[in-house]
């Protein structure tokens, strides 16, 4: 993917980004979104997500903000992160939007 | 499990008290405790200090404890209960200013991912700005 | 203080709330959510159980354990809000009060105790309005006038029935609080008069 944080060119931490469509009708509900927000707590680095081509980047980490996205369902969530666990945090959460949210 | 921060819900309403600690717990787990109270001691509406101080001590870890509480008495009866505990523990307990359901689980999921309790209070409060 | 005059102080204001628990009651629906008077006869029935226990303590420590038993058992914000006013009064109330002067005074940290409790200064249609006056009345006082006392929580009482709630939960009311009595300044008015009537030997 070629979203990478604007400050990346000098950054020596290791970047990483994905993609991935929301399935539920309903979209990014509340529930999902805490679930989201708790896994990317879960990782050392920092982890925005967008809504869209479009969309403005939030933290991945702040449940209000994750929540205000309303991204809907079919729309597109990119997610990219920096830092020390930047890889396995845009695995993980790719990962927990291609299955649905449910648990693994 | 007194790593995260503990949260209590505080409503004049048994029902509301215990549905948002349900809710809590469905949408961000068991991690975190999480103490409920509502209705005074006859089970009418109400809010009643000794079970507020109850329920904060039964939660109450090293990360300390937020509070949500619904309407004016919640609120009252919350802080009576807080100067009714330690001196040392006082400190450790905030009343966040946010609306109950939704903050609670703000609350929670930021608990959840280890904050501390200002961060747990400023995602609570931060729901409606 | 003699315990039978702590006793009698219990009788007394429990006697008066239950009489007018149901007044309380209507004035609290109109602008309320219409539990005072419920809420306040359940804190005095739980202070006239425990009369025996009170009654045999100093003064302070009886008003400190009065406004215990009512944080405890209220279950509404009035149960904090009188609790702080007893308990407040208590610890500055002198181990053998002999004087206007330590009456006022821990009467007047109690009612300071409200006012950090319900976070208003008064003018916003609560029982501040008849206990701000009553303290003042109390400190200016050379001897005690039991009329004067009186008259000075009537009239504060009379005073919140144009004024707009600012204050707890008729202050969603608005304008519409306007025109009421505010139930916590009767009660408020029904104590002092209940206090009254037991230092007249009623």
């Amino acid at each position: 993917m070629s979203e990478l944080p604007a400050e990346s060119s000098d950054a020596k931490e290791a970047l990483a980004s994905g993609a991935a469509t929301i399935q539920d009708p309903t979209g990014l509900h509340a529930r999902p979104a805490v679930k989201l927000t708790k896994l990317a707590k879960a990782h050392d680095a920092t982890i925005e997500i967008r809504a869209g081509e479009e969309g403005k980047w939030v933290n991945a980490k702040s449940p209000n903000a994750v929540m205000k996205l309303k991204a809907g369902s079919g729309e597109i969530l990119f997610v990219r992160a920096q830092g020390a666990q930047a890889d396995e945090a845009v695995k993980a959460l790719v990962a927990l939007i291609e299955r649905d949210f449910e648990a693994e | 499990m007194s790593d995260f921060v503990g949260i209590v819900i505080v409503s004049h309403s048994p029902n509301v008290a215990k549905g948002t600690a349900d809710m809590v717990r469905e949408m961000v787990g068991d991690e975190v405790k999480v103490a409920y109270c509502g209705g005074n001691a006859d089970g009418g509406l109400g809010t009643d200090v000794a079970a507020i101080h109850g329920a904060i001590d039964s939660v109450f870890g090293a990360q300390g404890v937020a509070v949500l509480v619904d309407l004016g008495g919640a609120e009252t009866n919350s802080e009576m209960a807080i100067e009714m505990m330690d001196e040392e523990r006082q400190k450790a307990i905030v009343i966040c200013n946010a609306p109950i359901v939704e903050g609670a689980v703000m609350a929670a999921t930021e608990a959840a991912g280890g904050g501390s309790l200002d961060e747990v209070r400023a995602t609570a409060e931060e729901f409606l700005s | 203080m003699e315990p039978e005059t702590i006793k009698a102080l219990i009788r007394r204001t429990h006697e008066v709330i239950l009489a007018h628990a149901e007044e309380l009651t209507d004035l609290d629906q109109a602008i309320g959510d219409g539990d005072h008077g419920i809420n306040m006869k359940r804190g005095f029935d739980a202070i006239a159980a425990a009369a025996d226990a009170i009654a045999e303590l100093p003064c302070g420590k009886a008003l400190e354990k009065a406004g215990m038993t009512l944080v405890m058992s209220v279950g509404g914000a009035s149960g904090p809000l009188y609790g702080s006013l007893l308990m407040a009064m208590g610890k500055a109330m002198p181990e053998a009060p002999d004087s206007v002067g330590d009456i006022a005074k821990a009467f007047q940290a109690g009612v300071e105790a409200v006012m950090k409790r319900g976070k208003s200064e008064g003018g916003e249609k609560t029982m501040l309005e008849v206990l701000l006056p009553v303290a003042t009345s109390l400190k200016d006082a050379g001897a005690l006038d039991i009329g004067v006392l009186r008259k000075t929580a009537d009239a504060g009482l009379a005073s919140t029935k144009d004024m707009k709630a600012t204050k707890g939960r008729a202050s969603f009311l608005g304008e519409r609080s306007i025109g009421h009595l505010d139930p916590g300044a009767r009660s408020s008015a029904l104590l002092i008069h209940a206090v009254c009537d037991v230092i007249e030997g009623k």
